[in-house]
């Protein structure tokens, strides 16, 4: 730097003096200082040119060393051209218009521009720029020193670039956060569910479309409102209120509450309930989200289909109860004499005639738990009276086994007689149809702490480890059973479904080959069946 | 059926299905029994109040009488109030119907001979 300013202070002069051939150095010396100034010039690493702005165009009249190195171009390619010859085609870079401003102005300037090599290499130019002036400020020369800063020019690019790279990419990102939460605004506006956010006092913070639509309302009248207070306290009910107070301390949702009401504007209804907490990280947890969904007409298909079915059972078994009565008749007063084929096809249509009357009890089960609508008739009845009774029903029809009964139970207990018979039945009809080979099946009655216990085992094919998991599954059918004793595989199941609905639960334990054990409880206590 | 004696009783069967009633009262007949069919519920109180029958047989599900009123005017006088009555029916929620209007039995469609004829042994004797 040192260098160039000593240039800048006395070059204009040692040049003009040079070309007017006056010199105030002494002969020996001009020529000996000129040769020491050429050769710092050339030992600059930055590249050095003067112009002369007297001439046309403002030509170069010198370069040093480093411009030919910075610039790819020989010695004899540069003087006398305008400096512009660095630009290639690349002229409409606003750097041009600050350096003819201050060529015209005779100032110096700092600029960043872009240049080509000999080679057509693009290198970003750092040149200052200043002029030379002569004792009457008349601008004689310029002198333009060079740096090749493209590397620097390239980490500034990239920095700029990865910055705005970064910027665009939080821009694309919050519209995409503000899209999808468009789109989940959409969805929460378009479900066709009813949703209320709850604050932690139940106070409905807000609601989408549908629950307008379908309570007819309007949300004045129900945002900021307290749940309870909407409409005519259609959702004050004592046990929906203590079920909902109870999701944020446990985080316990509440879930399928069935609520009937005769609703402001929309008339009885049947309305699902779900409730959960929600939560958005950093923001709350003490919130709940309710969904209603009307189910009356549901629930109204369903029990349309039930009646058809319950009507169509009935009708079926109308008949298939004469037909039984005469196979049996025909079985009891066929004669001593009647050849042996004559009465093995009697006894093979009473088989297929129970075989329907199986079916036909299954199909109005099936549809009647498929909807869940095991309806509890619950009274109070002589549970061992009916277990004795039931036992000697079947009895009386089968005369392969002894059906024996042990211990008692209690001779009062709540619940529905007819769907417990049916179990019992059920369980019964399993242990001598599984036990082809046995005579007894025994039943143990007994008491086991508040619950009562009932036992049936029979002492027949056994039931593998593999199947004892799956017998209680809807439709499950062992396969090598499905053969011998064809049926639709819901009996089990709705023995299940009955003692759970009751608050008990129905096991088996077995072993192949040697027997199987079914066996239910059932709470003596109401308010343990209640608590489940 | 055969040696089954003679026990001069009357049961009386009332279902609005005309091939249920056939079967019964040959069923019923073959067990030693003399029997009366009514196909119409509305005729019922008249054959009661004719022939006495020491037992009835009521099918639930009648049209425009169903067996569980039948059953309840039955018991509400006092000449038929003690009248052995057995509901039968094809809907198992029938027994919880036949207790409340006060049967005293249920047998369940379609029936077991055997069942039936034990059911109705016990309550005729």
């Amino acid at each position: 730097m040192k260098i160039i300013l000593y240039l800048k202070k006395n070059f204009s002069t040692t040049l003009d003096n040079f070309n007017k051939g006056e010199f105030s150095f002494s002969e020996g010396t001009i020529e000996q200082d000129l040769n020491l100034l050429v050769r710092a010039l050339n030992a600059s690493i930055s590249g050095i040119i003067l112009t002369d702005n007297r001439q046309p165009d403002n030509p170069i009249i010198y370069c040093n060393s480093a411009f030919e190195k910075i610039s790819g171009y020989k010695r004899r390619d540069i003087i006398g051209h305008n400096c512009r010859f660095l630009q290639k085609d690349d002229r409409n870079q606003r750097q041009r218009l600050q350096l003819r401003e201050a060529i015209e102005k005779g100032i110096s300037c700092v600029v960043e521009i872009r240049n080509y090599k000999k080679d057509g290499t693009l290198f970003w130019n750092e040149l200052y720029m200043s002029p030379i002036k002569d004792e009457k400020g008349n601008v004689n020369y310029f002198i333009g020193v060079q740096n090749d800063i493209t590397r620097r020019k390239k980490a500034e690019l990239e920095l700029r670039s990865n910055n705005e790279l970064m910027e665009r990419r939080i821009e694309e990102r919050t519209q995409s956060l503000k899209e999808s939460e468009d789109y989940l605004a959409s969805i929460v506006q378009t479900v066709r569910e009813s949703l209320i956010v709850l604050d932690k006092d139940f106070r409905v913070l807000s609601v989408n479309e549908h629950f307008l639509k379908v309570f007819k309302v309007n949300k004045e009248e129900t945002e900021g409102k307290m749940l309870y207070d909407l409409g005519n306290r259609q959702w004050d009910i004592p046990l929906l209120r203590e079920l909902l107070e109870n999701i944020l301390p446990t985080n316990n949702p509440v879930e399928e509450f069935e609520v009937e009401h005769d609703f402001p504007h929309i008339g009885k209804k049947l309305m699902l309930l779900n409730a959960h907490r929600i939560e958005l990280e950093g923001q709350f947890k003490d919130r709940i989200l309710l969904a209603i969904e009307d189910i009356t007409d549901r629930r109204e298909i369903e029990r349309r289909k039930d009646d058809f079915l319950s009507i169509a059972s009935h009708e079926l078994k109308t008949p298939l109860t004469t037909i039984k009565g005469y196979v049996q008749m025909m079985q009891r007063i066929i004669p001593k004499d009647a050849e042996e084929k004559f009465r093995s096809l009697l006894n093979k249509t009473s088989v297929y005639i129970e075989r329907l009357n199986h079916l036909i009890a299954e199909l109005l089960d099936v549809s009647k738990i498929q909807t869940g609508n095991i309806e509890l008739h619950k009274e109070v009845f002589d549970f061992d009276k009916m277990v004795h009774e039931t036992v000697e029903h079947i009895q009386s029809a089968t005369k392969t086994h002894q059906i024996v009964v042990k211990g008692s139970a209690t001779n009062s207990f709540s619940g529905d007689e007819s769907n417990i018979i049916q179990v019992v039945n059920n369980l019964l009809s399993n242990a001598i149809k599984y036990s082809p080979d046995e005579k007894e099946v025994v039943v143990y009655l007994s008491k086991v702490s508040d619950y009562l216990k009932l036992s049936v085992t029979d002492f027949g094919m056994g039931i593998s480890m593999e199947n004892q998991k799956r017998i209680f599954e809807r439709f499950y059918r062992v396969g090598e059973i499905q053969q011998q004793f064809p049926g639709m595989g819901i009996g089990l199941y709705v023995c299940e479904q009955v003692i759970k609905n009751h608050g008990g639960s129905l096991w088996v334990e077995s072993e192949p080959g040697k027997g199987s054990t079914f066996s239910f409880t059932l709470p003596l206590n109401e308010r343990v069946g209640n608590a489940e | 059926m055969k040696g089954w004696v003679m026990l001069n009783k009357t049961i009386l069967v009332c279902d609005d299905d005309e091939g249920i009633l056939d079967m019964l009262e040959i069923v019923l007949e073959d067990a030693g029994y003399h029997v009366i069919v009514v196909s119409n519920s509305l005729k019922i109180y008249e054959a009661i109040d004719k022939q006495k029958p020491d037992l009835v047989l009521l099918d639930l599900w009648m049209p425009v009488l169903s067996g569980d009123q039948v059953l309840r005017t039955l018991r509400k006088n006092p000449e038929t109030d003690k009248l052995p009555v057995i509901i039968i029916s094809a809907s198992r929620e029938g027994k919880h119907i036949a207790d409340e209007a006060g049967a005293n039995g249920f047998i369940a469609k379609p029936f077991d001979l055997d069942q039936l004829v034990n059911d109705v042994q016990k309550l005729a004797s």
